[in-house]
C-alpha cells in the first residue's frame, strides 16, 4: 500500500516536472495566436484568432524562413566538414605513428579547455583582415578543426577498430585513402553520426559568432541572430502576439524534429562525455 | 624520419639471409612504417585550419591585450596597463561576481534536480518506468536555441503583459473573492528588479540544462553492471544503502565532470542575460556577466578591443584553475 | 548501426527539403509582403524592403541605404517613384547597434552599402573610423550656406571636410492635448501652456492640477529627458554633471514618487497606447491588472482610467504622433520646455567604400531639394527641415493637424537654442548610466549617494580616459 502511494507521488512529481518543461512552449503557442491586447488582458489556454495578423506582422518585419535557410546553409556544411575532417584526423592520430602526433593531441586537449572568448576578439580581427565579414566562411571553415570531436573520435577509433583489420586490407593491397574511406569510415559511422547530431545542434543554435560576423540585416542573418533582433522592431515590441509568433516559428520545427529523433539526440550527449 | 626509414631498409637488407617467414614479417613491418607517413596527409587540413582559426586568434588576442586598439588603425603598445585596469575595475569584479551568483544558483538547481531524478529512476524499490519518455521531455528545453528561450521568457516574465504575472494575478483575484484575507497579487517586474532578475536568469538556465545533466548522470548509472545490484540484493542491503554504497560512488566522477564543465560554460554565460535584460533596464548592472562586460568593450559602440582582450585573458586565467581540475579528472578516469 | 546511418541520411534529406520549402515560401512571402506594403501607407517600421521597379530601365541603379529609422525609407520610396531606373534597398538597424554594425561592415570591406547615416553623438566616431566619404568633393559643397549652421557643423569633421548632411533639425518640445488643456487650465494657447512647461516647478504644479482633474501629465517620467541636455557630458576630458542634470534627477524622482505619471516606459506599448486615448492608471506598486477591462472594472472601485496630457518629443515626434494618435487626431498642440533641447537627427552621407558614390550623392542632392523637403513636411505632418529656404517658406504655415497652430514658427523658435557643440561621443553611454542611476534612486533601490556612486563607477569603467571628480558625493 505504502509502495503504491509512494509511487503515485513519484509519478506526480515527474509529471509536474515534465509539465514545467513543456508549459512555456504551450503558452508560447497559445499566445502566438492571440492579439497584443488579449495577451495584456490575461492568460488562457484557449487559442485566439489573431494568428494570421501576428504572422503578417512578423513577416512584414523579416522573413524567418530566410533565416532558417541561412541557418541550414551554415549548419549543414559545417556539420559535414566537422564529421569528415574530425574522423580523418582522429583516425590518423589513433592509428599512424608519425612525428608530432603527440603534440597535436596535447594541443587538442588544451584547446578543449580554452574558453571560446579567448579567441573571439582575435578571430573577429582575423575575419576582418581576410575580408570575411558578412560572409558565411568564418562560420563554416573553422568547423574543419573541431578539437572536441577529434578527441572523442580518437578514443572511439582506439576502442572499436582492430589493427588486424587494417593489416589485412593492406596485404590485399588497398591504398590508405581507400582503407579509410571504404573500411574505417563505415566502422566509425555510429560515432560520427553521434557527434554530428551534437555539431548540427550547436551550429544551428549558435548566436555570438554569427552576431559578430554577419552585419547586413536581415538577408544574411541566421535564425538565432534574426530572432534576437526582434526587439528592434517597434511594431513587434508593441504587439506581444507577434513576438510570441516569431519565437514560435523558430522553435516549433525543432520540437517536431526532436519528437522524431530524440533517441539519437539524447544518445549523442552521453556519448561525448561518458564513454571515453 | 628519413634516417629512421633508412635504418629500417638496412635492417631488411641484413635480414635477407634469415628464413622466409621472418622476412615476410619484417617486410610488412617496414611497409607499415611507410604507411605512417599518410598520417601527415590526413591531419593537414585539420592542422592548417586549426592554426589559422584557433591558434592564431588566441595569440592575436594575447597581443592585442597589451595594446590600445579601437578596431581600426594600428594597435598602440601599452604594456600591462590593460591588465592593471581590469584588475582594478570595480565593474569588472561586479560582473564577475554576478556571473558566479547566477551560475551558483543555476548549478544548485540544475544538479540538484538532475541528482534527484537520478535517485528516483535508479531506485530499486519503486522501479519507476517511462525513463525514455521523461528523459526526452526533460531534455526538450536544452535543444532550443538560447536566443529563442531568452526572448520567450522575456515575453512571459514581462511585468505588464507577461503571462506569468497574469496567471498569478487572476488566481489571486479568485482566491481573494472567496478568502478575503488573501491579498491581491502585486505585479512584479521580474526582469526589471535587481532582486529577481538574476534569479529568473538562473532558473531559466537551470530549466534549460537540468535534463542534460540528468541524462549524463543516468547514463553512468545505467553503465553500472547489474550484478552489483543483484549482489547487494542478495546481501539484503536496503535501497538507501545500495544508493549510498554503489550508485553514488560510481557516478561521483561524472557528477564532478558535469559540475566543472557547467562552470566553464557558466562563466561564459552570455545569450540569456544579454537578451533578457537590455541596457537601460534598471536591473542591468545586477545581471551583467563577465562575458557581457567583455562584449561591451570588444564589440559594442564603445570599442576598446585591447582592453577587452585583456579581460578575456584574465577570465581565462581564472577559469584555467578549474580546467586543470577537469584535466586531472579526465586522467583519473583513464586510470581506472 | 546501419539504421542509425539511414536515419542520419533521412535527417539530412528532411532538412534539405526544408531548405527547398523554406526558400520557396520565402519568396512567396516576400511577394505578399510587398503587395501588402503597396496598399499600406508607408510605415516607419518594416526593417527592410526591397521594392522593385516594374521594368528596370537600361541604366538601372541599385542603391543600399543603412539607416536608423524609417524616415529614409519613405524618402527612398518617393525617390524610386520619381526615378524609375533606381532601386533602393533600405536597411533599418537598431540605433544601439548601428555604429557597431556599419563599422564592422565597412571596415571589413563591404562595398555594397552606399548611403549611411548617423546621429550627432555617433558621427564623431564614425568620421574617425573613416566610414564617410568626402561629401563636399562629391558635390555637397553646393549646399554651403543653404543649411542651418549648426547642422552643417555636425556634418563636418575635425579637419573641416564635409561628411554628412541632415535634412532635419530636431528641437524638442512638448506635445500636449489641447482639449485637456482647455478643461484644466482654461486655455490651450501654446504661450500659456508653455509657461507651465518653462520650469520644473511649473511642470510639477501643472502635474498636480492635472492629477486633481483625473489626468496624468506624462505617460513616463522620462519625458523631460530631452531638456536635461543643455550642457555637455564631457568638457575637456572631464566628466561634467551640470546642475541641470541634478535638477532633472530630482525632478524625475518627484514625478515618479508623486504619482504624476502613468508609469509606462517610454517607447513601450502602453506609452504609445496613451497617445490614442484613455489608459488605465498604473501606480508604482499596482495590485490591479489594469490591462484586463473586465477584471479591472470589477476589482477597482476608486481606480479610474486616465488620459495623458503631454509627451516630450523632438520635432520628428510628428512622425510618432502620426502613426499613433488615433482618435486624438487634431487635438494636439506644441510648446517649449524648461530649457532648449534636441534629440536625434539623421545625418546622411556616402559610404567610403561605395562603388556608386555619384548615384548615392544624387539621392542626397534630391533629398535636400526644395521640392522634396516641402513634400516631406506634408508627409511627416510637420517635421522640421534644415534648409533655410524651405524653413522661410513655411514659417507661417498653420498646421491643420495641430489646431492650426503655427508649429513651424514654434519649432524654429525652439531650434534657436540648439547647440550641437554640446554633443559628445560619450553621450549615449553616459546618458544611459545616468538614467539607470535615476531609476535606482526613484524606486528606492539605492539612496541618492549610492546612486551617484553607481553612476561614477560605471562611467569610470567605460571611459578610463575621462577625469572624474566625484563632486556630487561631497555634500
Amino acid at each position: 500500500m505504502g509502495k503504491k502511494v509512494g509511487r503515485f507521488f513519484l509519478y506526480l512529481f515527474l509529471i509536474f516536472l515534465a509539465v514545467i518543461c513543456v508549459i512555456p512552449f504551450a503558452m508560447m503557442i497559445v499566445n502566438a495566436t492571440r492579439s497584443g491586447a488579449q495577451i495584456m488582458s490575461g492568460f488562457t489556454l484557449i487559442p485566439g484568432t489573431s494568428a494570421k495578423e501576428n504572422w503578417d506582422l512578423v513577416f512584414d518585419y523579416f522573413n524567418l524562413f530566410i533565416g532558417m535557410r541561412n541557418s541550414l546553409i551554415v549548419a549543414i556544411p559545417a556539420t559535414i566538414l566537422t564529421a569528415y575532417f574530425s574522423a580523418i584526423t582522429a583516425y590518423a592520430l589513433a592509428i599512424y605513428k608519425f612525428h608530432g602526433r603527440n603534440i597535436i593531441f596535447y594541443v587538442i586537449v588544451i584547446f578543449m579547455m580554452i574558453p571560446g572568448q579567448l579567441s573571439l576578439i582575435g578571430f573577429y580581427n582575423l575575419c576582418f583582415k581576410l575580408g570575411m565579414i558578412n560572409t558565411y566562411w568564418p562560420l563554416i571553415i573553422p568547423a574543419i578543426a573541431s578539437p572536441g570531436t577529434v578527441f572523442f573520435l580518437r578514443q572511439y577509433v582506439l576502442s572499436i577498430l582492430s589493427p588486424s583489420l587494417l593489416e589485412a586490407a593492406r596485404i590485399d593491397g588497398a591504398s590508405e585513402v581507400r582503407i579509410f574511406h571504404r573500411i574505417v569510415l563505415p566502422i566509425m559511422a555510429p560515432g560520427i553520426a553521434t557527434m554530428s547530431i551534437g555539431a548540427f545542434i550547436g551550429n544551428w543554435n549558435s548566436y555570438l559568432v554569427p552576431l559578430l560576423i554577419l552585419t547586413s540585416p536581415p538577408e544574411k542573418f541566421t535564425l538565432p541572430v534574426m530572432i534576437a533582433s526582434l526587439n528592434s522592431s517597434q511594431d513587434i515590441a508593441a504587439n506581444q502576439g507577434a513576438k510570441y509568433m516569431a519565437v514560435a516559428i523558430s522553435i516549433v520545427p525543432i520540437i517536431i524534429a526532436f519528437c522524431f529523433f530524440s533517441r539519437y539526440i539524447i544518445s549523442s550527449i552521453t556519448a561525448g562525455s561518458v564513454k571515453e | 624520419m628519413a634516417a629512421k626509414k633508412k635504418e629500417e631498409i638496412n635492417l631488411t637488407d641484413n635480414m635477407q639471409v634469415v628464413n622466409e617467414d621472418t622476412e615476410k614479417k619484417v617486410r610488412i613491418r617496414s611497409k607499415l612504417t611507410s604507411y605512417n607517413r599518410w598520417g601527415y596527409a590526413f591531419v593537414v587540413p585539420f592542422v592548417v585550419v586549426f592554426c589559422v582559426f584557433s591558434i592564431y586568434p588566441v595569440l592575436r588576442t594575447l597581443y592585442l591585450s597589451f595594446t590600445q586598439y579601437k578596431g581600426f588603425g594600428t594597435p598602440k603598445w601599452l604594456g600591462l596597463d590593460n591588465y592593471i585596469r581590469v584588475l582594478t575595475d570595480k565593474i569588472f569584479w561586479q560582473s564577475f561576481g554576478n556571473t558566479w551568483k547566477i551560475w551558483g544558483i543555476n548549478i544548485v538547481l540544475q544538479l540538484g534536480l538532475a541528482f534527484l531524478l537520478t535517485i528516483i529512476f535508479s531506485d530499486i524499490k519503486y522501479k519507476v518506468k517511462g525513463l525514455s519518455i521523461f528523459r526526452a521531455v526533460f531534455y526538450l528545453p536544452n535543444i532550443i536555441a538560447a536566443t529563442s528561450v531568452a526572448l520567450l521568457f522575456q515575453a512571459l516574465m514581462d511585468k505588464n503583459y507577461g503571462s506569468f504575472n497574469k496567471i498569478i494575478y487572476d488566481a489571486s483575484i479568485k482566491l481573494n473573492k472567496t478568502f478575503s484575507f488573501i491579498p491581491r497579487y502585486k505585479m512584479v517586474d521580474w526582469l526589471g528588479d535587481k532582486n529577481t532578475a538574476f534569479l529568473i536568469i538562473a532558473i531559466v538556465a537551470a530549466w534549460m540544462w537540468f535534463g542534460n545533466s540528468f541524462i549524463m548522470l543516468m547514463a553512468s548509472v545505467q553503465g553500472i553492471p547489474t550484478d552489483y545490484f543483484e549482489a547487494a540484493a542478495i546481501d539484503g542491503a536496503n535501497r538507501w544503502k545500495v544508493f549510498g554504497k554503489i550508485t553514488l560512488p560510481l557516478i561521483k566522477p561524472i557528477l564532478l565532470y558535469v559540475a566543472i564543465t557547467s562552470l566553464i560554460g557558466g562563466l561564459q554565460m552570455f545569450d540569456l542575460p544579454y537578451l533578457m535584460v537590455r541596457p537601460g533596464n534598471q536591473a542591468y548592472s545586477s545581471i551583467r556577466t563577465a562575458m557581457m562586460y567583455l562584449y561591451s568593450f570588444g564589440f559594442g559602440n564603445n570599442r576598446q578591443m585591447g582592453y577587452a582582450s585583456a579581460v578575456a585573458y584574465i577570465l581565462f586565467l581564472i577559469i584555467f584553475a578549474f580546467s586543470v581540475a577537469q584535466f586531472f579528472l579526465f586522467n583519473r578516469k583513464e586510470d581506472k | 548501426m546501419k539504421k542509425m546511418l539511414a536515419l542520419m541520411l533521412a535527417l539530412v534529406m528532411v532538412f534539405g527539403l526544408l531548405t527547398g520549402c523554406g526558400s520557396g515560401n520565402g519568396s512567396k512571402d516576400a511577394e505578399t509582403t510587398k503587395a501588402a506594403e503597396e496598399t499600406k501607407a508607408p510605415e516607419a517600421d518594416t526593417t527592410k524592403e526591397a521594392v522593385e521597379t516594374e521594368a528596370p530601365a537600361e541604366d538601372a541603379v541599385k542603391l543600399t541605404i543603412w539607416t536608423l529609422a524609417g524616415d529614409l525609407k519613405t524618402f527612398a520610396e518617393k525617390y524610386m517613384e520619381e526615378h524609375k531606373n533606381v532601386t533602393i534597398e533600405t536597411v533599418v538597424i537598431d540605433p544601439g547597434e548601428y555604429v557597431d554594425k556599419t563599422q564592422t561592415a565597412i571596415l571589413g570591406g563591404d562595398k555594397s552599402i552606399d548611403i549611411i547615416c548617423g546621429e550627432p553623438q555617433m558621427v564623431g566616431n564614425m568620421y574617425d573610423a573613416g566610414l564617410f566619404a568626402d561629401l563636399g568633393a562629391l558635390g555637397g559643397s553646393e549646399f554651403e550656406g543653404q543649411i542651418v549652421d549648426y547642422v552643417w557643423d555636425v556634418g563636418t569633421d575635425a579637419d573641416g571636410v564635409l561628411r554628412a548632411i541632415s535634412y532635419q533639425v530636431t528641437p524638442a518640445g512638448f506635445y500636449y492635448r489641447t482639449d485637456i488643456a482647455e478643461k484644466v487650465f482654461g486655455t490651450s494657447d501654446a504661450e500659456e501652456i508653455g509657461k507651465y512647461f518653462a520650469t520644473y516647478d511649473g511642470i510639477i504644479d501643472a502635474a498636480k492640477k492635472l492629477k486633481e482633474a483625473g489626468y496624468r501629465i506624462f505617460a513616463s517620467d522620462g519625458e523631460t529627458n530631452y531638456f536635461s541636455g543643455d550642457s555637455a557630458w564631457v568638457v575637456d576630458g572631464k566628466l561634467n554633471v551640470d546642475p541641470s542634470r541634478v535638477q532633472y534627477f530630482d525632478f524625475a524622482t518627484e514625478l515618479y514618487q508623486g504619482d504624476y505619471t502613468a508609469y509606462a516606459a517610454a517607447w513601450s506599448a502602453p506609452w504609445y497606447a496613451a497617445m490614442a486615448g484613455p489608459v488605465p492608471v498604473l501606480t508604482a506598486d499596482s495590485d490591479v491588472n489594469v490591462w484586463d477591462g473586465d477584471a479591472f472594472a470589477e476589482a477597482t472601485e476608486g481606480y479610474a482610467q486616465t488620459e495623458i496630457f503631454a509627451y516630450g518629443l523632438p520635432a520628428w515626434g510628428t512622425l510618432v504622433m502620426r502613426d499613433h494618435y488615433g482618435d486624438t487626431k487634431g487635438k494636439w498642440g506644441i510648446c517649449g520646455g524648461p530649457s532648449y533641447g534636441f534629440g536625434g537627427g539623421t545625418f546622411v552621407g556616402v559610404s567610403e567604400l561605395s562603388e556608386k558614390k555619384e548615384e548615392a550623392y544624387k539621392f542626397i542632392q534630391w533629398m535636400l531639394s526644395d521640392e522634396t523637403l516641402t513634400w516631406w513636411i506634408d508627409k511627416s505632418e510637420g517635421d522640421v527641415v534644415s534648409k533655410i529656404s524651405v524653413l522661410e517658406a513655411n514659417k507661417d504655415f498653420k498646421n491643420p493637424l495641430y489646431n492650426n497652430q503655427s508649429t513651424y514658427a514654434m519649432w524654429m523658435k525652439l531650434a534657436e537654442g540648439i547647440d550641437y557643440s554640446k554633443v559628445t561621443q560619450y553621450d549615449t553611454i553616459i546618458g544611459n548610466k545616468w538614467g539607470e542611476a535615476i531609476g535606482k534612486y526613484k524606486t528606492g533601490e539605492m539612496d541618492k549617494k549610492a546612486a551617484y556612486e553607481f553612476f561614477y563607477d560605471e562611467v569610470a569603467s567605460a571611459y578610463p580616459e575621462l577625469t572624474i571628480e566625484r563632486t556630487l558625493l561631497e555634500d
